[in-house]
């Protein structure tokens, strides 16, 4: 009797489980795609492109890309007044460039790539850089801990005008030496401090490739320019900088 | 102003958003506070570089040594009923379950880490716009709202805005009287935004940006 009670009981567990399962799992999904879709409608998106938004979201979902960005472009495109049609293209055409940029992330040897290294390495392929160089990068930090922001950074100083197999080249050199995602994520500064003072990119991407630029304890040297004034101070809180534009 | 109270208009003036548009007993005031101030500052020794550093070092530190006590205590002390050990069992087996990675199944939705880390650094945006009558800063930050970090105008036509920021890649453009979308040429770089216009591109690392 007891054993049959305890069978019941176990029988019970199990279809438990699967019930939770069964409704936790969609209600995960659902809930997302509620929350993109009263965020849209939160910031005056017409319905029916609230619905456009959701149904290319609920898509991205259901491959495992990451949805935040896709959202993020739809605001950023209603933000400026774009037709919405103009807005689900380009909406469509990053979530396509996300699901590339998996692919490339997952041939260079990263399974399970996280959502911002997709998002990093969409918005990289998005800047020029193709899926080799896209795949030089992840080989040398397979781990991940270093990836977005090197992807970003890569793009970030290829669009300052340093050629795009040259960064990828600095980024991955710099990955190589160790260096921290702190001290990568300040290669832009560093390049805008050295164009600023007349370096050109080719000239600054060597000495970053070498080791000179990368800001490396000690590294810096004698081949550098004198160091740049930095505003501010120099802790994590409290540094102020200024980006200045003109009208 | 009358004794020690100031008007709207004169704090406005303290904080440098007007210059010259105080009636004169405001203003003769107001500029001896500035100059009281500037001075006292000016007696203030300058701290070394360093301290940031050593200031973020020791509340860091600190909260390491004040999280241990708290968890052996909580170890020690809880009392769990008997009824929810099978549940919490469940309830973990459910979620090991899901982060399994499973073949032939697509992974689960990653959550986008939208700050890579938990390192703020403040940011001074600045706009010369002196024909313009209202300035604001949208971008990725802030959900490209263009209302959300309204800039602040000085007397000489420039306007600011101090924000923190997590340390990462931000793109964004200054929003010039509501409707006129601007890129800043002074960022890190300029990249195209898909809707016929330029994003300013800036990468924060967690000493800030570097002014040349």
């Amino acid at each position: 009797m007891s054993g049959g009670r305890g069978a019941r009981r176990g029988v019970r567990g199990v279809l438990s489980l699967a019930v939770a399962l069964c409704v936790g799992v969609p209600v995960g999904a659902t809930a997302q795609q509620a929350d993109v879709r009263a965020n849209l409608a939160a910031r005056g998106l017409p319905p029916a492109l609230v619905d456009g938004v959701v149904a290319i979201v609920t898509d991205a979902a259901s491959q495992g890309l990451p949805t935040v960005p896709l959202a993020d472009k739809a605001l950023e495109g209603w933000a400026k007044r774009a037709e919405p049609q103009r807005i689900l293209q380009v909406v469509q055409q990053f979530a396509g460039r996300m699901g590339e940029a998996r692919l490339a992330v997952r041939a260079a040897g990263m399974a399970s790539p996280p959502g911002d290294v997709i998002t990093a390495a969409a918005e990289a392929l998005g800047r020029g850089m193709n899926a080799g160089q896209l795949g030089s990068i992840v080989r040398v930090n397979r781990q991940g801990g270093r990836l977005a922001p090197g992807l970003r950074v890569a793009a970030a100083l290829s669009a300052q005008g340093m050629r795009m197999d040259q960064a990828v080249a600095v980024v991955s050199g710099a990955m190589r030496r160790g260096r921290s995602s702190d001290q990568i994520l300040d290669m832009p500064s560093i390049m805008r401090a050295m164009q600023a003072q007349g370096f050109d990119a080719p000239e600054i991407g060597r000495r970053m490739t070498s080791g000179d630029g990368d800001h490396g304890e000690g590294e810096m040297g004698g081949h550098m320019p004198p160091p740049p004034h930095r505003t501010g101070g120099d802790g994590p809180e409290g540094s102020v900088s200024s980006p200045r534009g003109g009208a | 102003m009358s004794g020690d109270q100031f008007t709207p208009d004169a704090q406005r003036y303290l904080d440098g958003g007007l210059h010259g548009e105080l009636p004169r007993a405001e203003q003769v005031s107001a500029e001896r506070l500035l100059r009281a101030a500037e001075s006292y500052r000016d007696s203030l020794a300058a701290p070394d570089a360093s301290l940031d550093d050593r200031v973020m070092e020791a509340v860091r530190l600190r909260g390491r040594r004040g999280r241990r006590p708290e968890v052996w205590r909580w170890a020690l002390e809880s009392r769990i009923r008997p009824v929810w050990v099978p549940i919490a069992a469940a309830a973990a087996a459910i979620v090991m379950w899901l982060a399994l990675p499973r073949r032939g199944a697509p992974p689960a939705p990653p959550v986008l880490a939208v700050a890579q880390r938990s390192d703020t650094v403040f940011i001074r945006f600045e706009l010369a716009a002196p024909g313009a009558h209202t300035a604001t800063v949208a971008g990725s930050f802030n959900g490209w709202d263009a209302h959300a970090l309204p800039m602040v105008r000085n007397t000489s036509g420039t306007w600011t805005v101090t924000v923190a920021l997590p340390v990462g890649e931000h793109q964004y453009q200054f929003v010039v009287d509501g409707a006129r979308w601007q890129p800043d040429p002074s960022a890190h770089a300029q990249v195209d935004d898909g809707f016929g216009g330029t994003n300013s591109v800036i990468v924060v690392g967690p000493k800030g940006l570097v002014r040349t």
